[in-house]
């Protein structure tokens, strides 16, 4: 009985064991979180395996078995997870320690779907997220919800709108 | 204006790291423990284009571009000899010995008609350059050529390696450029290194494998020269992290 390391509060066996093992994941987030789980246990063979063709070259193998093995993985949190077709993003945070220092990163990778395998194929670190733009409603402004009455006799005095 | 050199084998020069192109970096694999070594210089100074043709041009937001310096080095502390300097301060290697110690005291990275400032002897150095030596450097260029040319051809052949590099290196590893900006503030000229695990990956080199097998004693040595010592801190660091990841290239299946 262990519990995964990928957060999900799911039994290993239940959640990344079988993807690292080689059954296809489910989603791409779960790909995700087997990764995560892959430098946990230190089984980098699923890492490498499961970069899409154009970038698995690239893949430093000798650096992230050093990191696998330095780091002390704390945690992975899942901050979105959207998927359209065979095309996925995924937003995550990492926190892990080394070198006697707490550090986390942020990336939103990018994934795709290739014969019902899910691939990693980019990941942009720490991503500027779209600044939210925040639009103040005056009392006698014509309300937002579209009623055609003022702010004031509608859904409020003021209003903060994303 | 005429310029007059004579090196007179003291040894003094054979100290610290070495600038290596990227072939004699393969041909010394088993001498020296290689490193790759990032050197910014700010738009604006004097070295900037001839830095920008053999290396790479970073676009800086809200400050002066830079031009930076990507060289395969044999990456020793500035303390420690060549190890094929011998006990009489000559060279063990004379035939063999790389390119920069060929050309030395010229440097290709730095355009011709600036060469001859480098002909002023360092602090402690014994070059002679009275006029018992012969004349070395006149009308702005170089006497005697060969070995100037042989590596700035060199450099230019390797140009395509080196930018790929950097490109690899700016995707995968976005925090470099923060890293250059920062020893680029600096009012000394400073570094930047990076892995020779990160070169061979990036270039696909075909033989990684005997490489790493080449470095992984180096490393090692080093690695135990350095133990204990504050201000080698960062080379030991280093050397101990390369030490794992050519261990790991050289056991691979």
């Amino acid at each position: 009985m262990t519990l995964c390391p990928c957060g999900s509060k799911l039994e290993l066996s239940e959640c990344c064991a079988p993807i690292l093992a080689g059954t296809p994941a489910p989603t791409a987030e779960a790909l995700m979180r087997s990764r995560y789980t892959a430098f946990v246990l230190r089984q980098l063979d699923h890492v490498e395996r499961t970069h899409a063709p154009e970038v698995r070259d690239d893949f430093n193998r000798a650096e992230a078995e050093r990191l696998a093995e330095e780091c002390v993985w704390k945690s992975l949190e899942i901050r979105r997870a959207v998927e359209t077709d065979d095309t996925a993003e995924v937003e995550f945070a990492i926190k892990f320690r080394r070198e006697q220092q707490d550090m986390i990163q942020t990336e939103l990778a990018s994934f795709r779907r290739e014969n019902g395998e899910w691939l990693y194929v980019s990941g942009e670190l720490n991503p500027v997220m779209p600044t939210r733009h925040v639009a103040k409603v005056g009392r006698n402004d014509p309300c937002p919800c579209g009623s055609g009455k003022k702010a004031k006799k509608c859904c409020g005095t003021t209003q903060l709108l994303d | 204006m005429t310029h007059r050199f004579l090196c007179t084998a003291c040894g003094k020069c054979c100290y610290g790291q070495i600038p290596l192109t990227v072939q004699d970096a393969w041909v010394h694999a088993k001498r020296f423990p290689l490193a790759m070594v990032w050197s910014p210089v700010r738009e604006g100074s004097k070295d900037f284009n001839s830095v920008a043709r053999f290396g790479t041009v970073v676009a800086m937001p809200k400050a002066k571009n830079l031009a930076v310096l990507i060289v395969p080095t044999a990456y020793l502390p500035p303390t420690f000899a060549c190890p094929e300097l011998t006990a009489d301060n000559l060279c063990a290697i004379q035939l063999q010995k790389p390119a920069r110690c060929r050309t030395m005291p010229f440097y290709p990275y730095r355009e011709e008609q600036f060469q001859a400032e480098l002909l002023a002897p360092r602090p402690g150095w014994l070059c002679d350059i009275s006029a018992a030596a012969p004349i070395v450097f006149a009308d702005k260029q170089i006497v005697e050529r060969d070995d100037f040319e042989f590596e700035l051809q060199a450099l230019q052949e390797q140009h395509a390696i080196i930018l790929r590099y950097a490109e690899y290196m700016f995707k995968y590893t976005p925090q470099l450029r923060e890293s250059l900006a920062k020893v680029a503030a600096k009012p000394k000229a400073g570094q930047v290194v990076t892995s020779l695990s990160s070169f061979l990956t990036a270039i696909r080199h075909p033989d990684t494998k005997s490489i790493a097998a080449q470095q992984l004693p180096l490393l090692q040595h080093y690695a135990d020269q350095t133990a204990g010592q504050s201000d080698l801190h960062d080379f030991h660091r280093n050397y101990l992290q390369w030490v794992k990841e050519m261990r790991f290239l050289v056991d691979r299946v």
